[in-house]
């Protein structure tokens, strides 16, 4: 499973988001997680010229989206179809930016922009990093409690991630990486279940 | 100073100065403007990896040496169509194909590389009987899956039709040496007993080389020799048709051929040239006329038969010649046959050199001397009008020494059929099982590599069909140790390295990969091999568009490279990037339709896409290609179970346990289809027996909790779904078996609160 500096973030039940600092370290389960949104579409609510969405994709620490109008400052990624979802991993660093260091962060999911509903809210606190928020338990369609019922994943169309306020109230945020995990397919088609022992991983594709 | 010219570029291209050999020889096609000197100038531009130079200077020609020069440097530049125009001329269909055996190899692969399958085969078979020691040209038989058994091409006939080659050529040599007897044994140049009768030595490269002397019509098949003679010792294919061994024969030819001029007839045999010189002339004739009868006829007939038979393939070129004369059209021979003969002389070569491995007679020596020269030598003419001139000297010499010598050819004859034999036998074990590996019976292959020496079995090539072989038989740690051992025996060979970069991959082994991939990259750069094994290194650490990238530099190297491709779309999938998977597993089968890793590949993916009819048909055609693999069957089976034909798909199942007990997964997908079939019973019979196989793996208990919950067993299925938990699966599978386990105590929880 991922290694996620969730720990201090999340309380078993809530799904209410903790407090998140942010770790420097990306540390995903590259095994069990891959990133999905390298074909989806994203676009945000306003943007600096210059510091434009492309800052977000772009595997560059240093490059920064920054907005350019009003709160909430919006984020949306939209796939090509149903994807499940299960971590979305955001970059940001209060030394350096400070004001402009997102504080509150809410996560809504649905099928399009008049169907979304919020499924987490964290707050950041001073960050420096890599901040993990796991989308587990949060899908709106669960209906038991968490506890007894947790769900890996989030099964969606589109994710917005809503930065409702900053560091230090300021106005505009600077958001330097985004990326979103799931679940690897199984390599062999239509299974059920993914082969875990040698014996069977070695039978099981041929190359 | 056109002998000279020639001498000295022999002599650079031997030793590999290929800008001293081009410089010398565009003076000499400056000075002696003819069609001999441009096919020496298109070799040395060969030899130099200049096929363009050589094919613009080629470009018309029509001697038959010139359109194989023309046609090689046309393959090199990849313009495959001229190629084969040139070997082939439209307006001519009946002409012979230049260099015999050699041409036709090359004309296959054309055929092969332009999809006209069966005329490909076509080609190479007649490569096979013109040269049965042609072990290129089997190969790709077996490659392209038509090749007979080995039995029927490396037979006892085509010892014969070898003997007949390799005795037309010595029988002329035979003459010559039999002038000095100690040729044979002293002369290594081989050359020199050639030279020594004369001028025309060029050809008797070619007869030191086979000094059994059988008398055949063979300096007119002088093509079938060299041809015939196994490229076998030579690396690739290719690199017999360039006739890489061409320069050191040229040399000492040419030396041996200025020796000559100089006025002493000698070669180190001691040959008095004054005489021949005259006699040369006709003695070549007389060679030309006849060709054959050796070793029971008189040497003097013998001579005469063999010097017609030479004097037919090289009276154009010599006969005319005595003395200075013959000094200049020696050369011109001499060039020609340099530039020619590449694949004759090398068969001959090789033959010569088989037999020197064999050891067989000190004739082998000089066989490999004589067959360095052949190399070099134009194929039929040269040779022939060599051993002609060599015979004729050798009649002009003297009967009496012929006599003499004929006791010794005799010996030699039989010495060289029997390094015939061997040399058959060799490329008889080693065929039969290639053909056998290729056809993907691995067990019969990897018998009869078993049969082979010592010697011959710890090679690296011999080593890496092994592996491939246990590779097939998804004995992955056998493939490991054998590839293991290639690479220690000969750590520069590329070939097979890709495959063993996949056993890595499937065993998981990160370092070793890494360390095969950088070891592979040292070695060659520009190796599609190398970048296989890097791409998989990066595909074993998930990074599938590195890996991608990775694979697809290996296609730019080398498209004609099928591997990559698979590779290719291998990652594609990996990326449910499906349109281009598909384009890269067509071109890989665009390449070699026997690739069944790409009809698998194709059948997986349509398997994702759901298109089921598609899936089945591609792993039928994949199992048509190898119908041992139980992995095929066990898809096939899913493929017909996704068509709800069950019937069909548990028979496939079934067929798959049975053709590999090791395999676990046909058992675990008959019990999937029995569960779908609601025949609870025996699917869980069949995980039963499955836990035995593989007691740690996930699915199987996942599975078993599943049909125990649908026969509302709870206790069993929360048991079993408990076990497949404790075996940490991925996230997805603990999220669905959590969530099974939920429902299984919700109606107990709801009827509990009640």
């Amino acid at each position: 499973m991922a290694t996620e500096s969730e720990g201090e973030e999340e309380t078993a039940a809530a799904g209410v988001g903790g407090k998140l600092t942010g770790s420097p370290q990306l540390a995903v389960d590259g095994g069990d997680l891959r990133e999905m949104a390298k074909k989806a579409a994203w676009s945000v609510s306003s943007c600096k010229p210059g510091n434009g969405v492309v800052a977000l994709r772009d595997d560059n620490l240093d490059t920064y989206w920054q907005s350019d109008g009003a709160q909430p400052h919006l984020v949306n990624i939209q796939f090509q179809r149903k994807l499940k979802l299960q971590l979305v991993v955001l970059y940001v660093d209060f030394k350096l930016d400070e004001s402009y260091t997102p504080s509150k962060i809410s996560v809504r999911a649905g099928d399009s922009f008049h169907n979304l509903k919020e499924i987490k809210t964290v707050e950041l606190v001073k960050p420096v990093g890599w901040v993990h928020i796991s989308l587990s338990g949060t899908d709106p369609r669960c209906v038991f409690s968490p506890s007894a019922y947790s769900e890996t994943f989030i099964h969606t169309f589109m994710l917005q991630l809503a930065i409702l306020s900053n560091h230090l109230n300021g106005r505009d945020t600077h958001v330097r990486q985004i990326k979103i995990f799931g679940p690897r397919p199984n390599p062999v088609p239509r299974q059920p279940f993914h082969f875990t022992s040698r014996e069977f991983i070695t039978y099981s594709t041929l190359r | 100073m056109e002998t000279l010219m020639v001498d000295r570029i022999h002599s650079s291209l031997r030793l590999f100065m290929h800008r001293n050999a081009i410089f010398l020889c565009e003076r000499l096609c400056a000075e002696f403007p003819s069609e001999l000197n441009l096919q020496l100038l298109a070799t040395c531009y060969l030899h130099n990896n200049q096929a363009y130079c050589a094919y613009h200077i080629l470009k018309g020609t029509k001697l038959p040496q010139s359109r194989y020069l023309f046609a090689v440097s046309c393959f090199q530049m990849n313009l495959l169509s001229e190629a084969e125009s040139a070997l082939c001329p439209p307006n001519e269909p009946n002409s012979e194909v230049p260099n015999g055996a050699a041409g036709h190899y090359l004309l296959g692969l054309i055929y092969s590389y332009t999809g006209r399958r069966l005329a490909a085969v076509d080609h190479f078979m007649q490569a096979l009987v013109v040269d049965p020691l042609f072990w290129a040209a089997y190969e790709e038989l077996c490659i392209l899956g038509s090749a007979e058994e080995a039995n029927e091409c490396f037979n006892d006939a085509a010892a014969i039709r070898v003997q007949q080659q390799y005795s037309a050529e010595s029988s002329l040599q035979k003459l010559n040496l039999a002038n000095d007897n100690g040729v044979l044994p002293s002369n290594l140049g081989d050359t020199s007993p050639r030279k020594s009768k004369q001028l025309y030595c060029n050809n008797t490269r070619d007869i030191p080389a086979h000094p059994y002397g059988m008398a055949t019509s063979a300096l007119q098949q002088g093509n079938s020799m060299p041809s015939s003679v196994a490229q076998y010792d030579t690396p690739s294919p290719t690199v017999t048709q360039l006739s890489g061994v061409v320069p050191p024969p040229l040399c000492r030819n040419a030396q041996i051929y200025l020796n000559a001029m100089g006025g002493e007839v000698t070669t180190r045999l001691n040959v008095n040239a004054a005489n021949q010189v005259p006699r040369r002339k006709y003695v070549d004739e007389a060679k030309l006329r006849k060709v054959s009868g050796r070793l029971f006829s008189d040497s003097g007939p013998r001579r005469s038969t063999r010097l017609s038979g030479e004097a037919t393939a090289n009276t154009n070129l010599n006969v005319s010649q005595v003395g200075g004369n013959g000094v200049n059209h020696s050369s011109a021979r001499f060039l020609g046959g340099y530039s020619t003969s590449s694949s004759s002389k090398m068969s001959s070569a090789a033959q010569r050199s088989v037999t020197v491995r064999k050891g067989q007679t000190l004739s082998t020596e000089n066989f490999d001397e004589g067959r360095r020269h052949e190399v070099f030598d134009d194929l039929l003419r040269l040779d022939n009008t060599a051993t002609t001139s060599s015979a004729a000297s050798n009649v002009a010499d003297g009967r009496w020494p012929a006599q003499d010598r004929s006791g010794g050819i005799l010996a030699q004859d039989s010495r060289l059929m029997d390094g015939i034999r061997d040399l058959l036998g060799l490329l008889r074990t080693l065929g039969e099982a290639f053909r056998l590996s290729c056809l993907y019976r691995c067990q019969d292959a990897l018998q009869v590599y078993s049969k082979l020496s010592e010697k011959q079995f710890n090679t690296g090539w011999v080593l890496s069909q092994v592996g491939k072989a246990h590779f097939e038989l998804v004995d992955h740690f056998e493939s490991d140790r054998y590839f293991e051992l290639a690479r220690r025996l000969s750590p520069y060979t590329l070939e097979g390295m890709d495959i063993y970069s996949t056993v890595l991959y499937h065993l998981k082994e990160e370092m070793k990969l890494s360390y095969l991939a950088q070891e592979l990259i040292s070695v060659d750069r520009l190796s599609p091999q190398a970048w296989c094994a890097v791409g998989n290194c990066y595909a074993l650490q998930k990074d599938h568009e590195t890996a991608l990238k990775t694979f697809q530099r290996a296609v730019h190297l080398d498209p004609r490279f099928a591997y990559a491709h698979t590779l290719c779309g291998h990652e594609y999938v990996a990326l449910e990037d499906f349109e281009n998977g598909i384009k890269s597993y067509q071109s890989a089968l665009q390449v070699d339709e026997r690739h069944y890793n790409s009809w698998y590949g194709l059948g997986v993916l349509y398997l994702r896409q759901e298109k089921f009819e598609f899936a089945e048909h591609h792993f039928r055609r994949a199992l048509h290609i190898n119908p041992r693999s139980s992995v095929l069957m066990c898809y096939l089976g899913m493929a017909l179970h996704a068509l709800k034909r069950n019937g069909d798909a548990l028979e496939m199942m079934v067929q798959a346990i049975s053709a590999d007990r090791k395999n676990p997964l046909p058992m675990y997908q008959k019990a999937q289809i029995l569960l779908s079939l609601e025949r609870y019973e025996e699917a869980l019979e069949e995980l039963e027996h499955l836990i035995a196989f593989a007691p740690r793996e996930s699915s199987v208990y996942a599975l078993m909790g599943n049909i125990y919950k649908q026969l509302n067993i709870h206790d069993k299925a929360m048991f079993y779904f408990g076990l497949a938990l404790d075996l940490k699966p991925p996230a997805a599978d603990v999220a669905m078996i959590k969530s099974a386990m939920e429902k299984l105590y919700l109606p107990d929880e709801l009827e509990g609160d009640l």
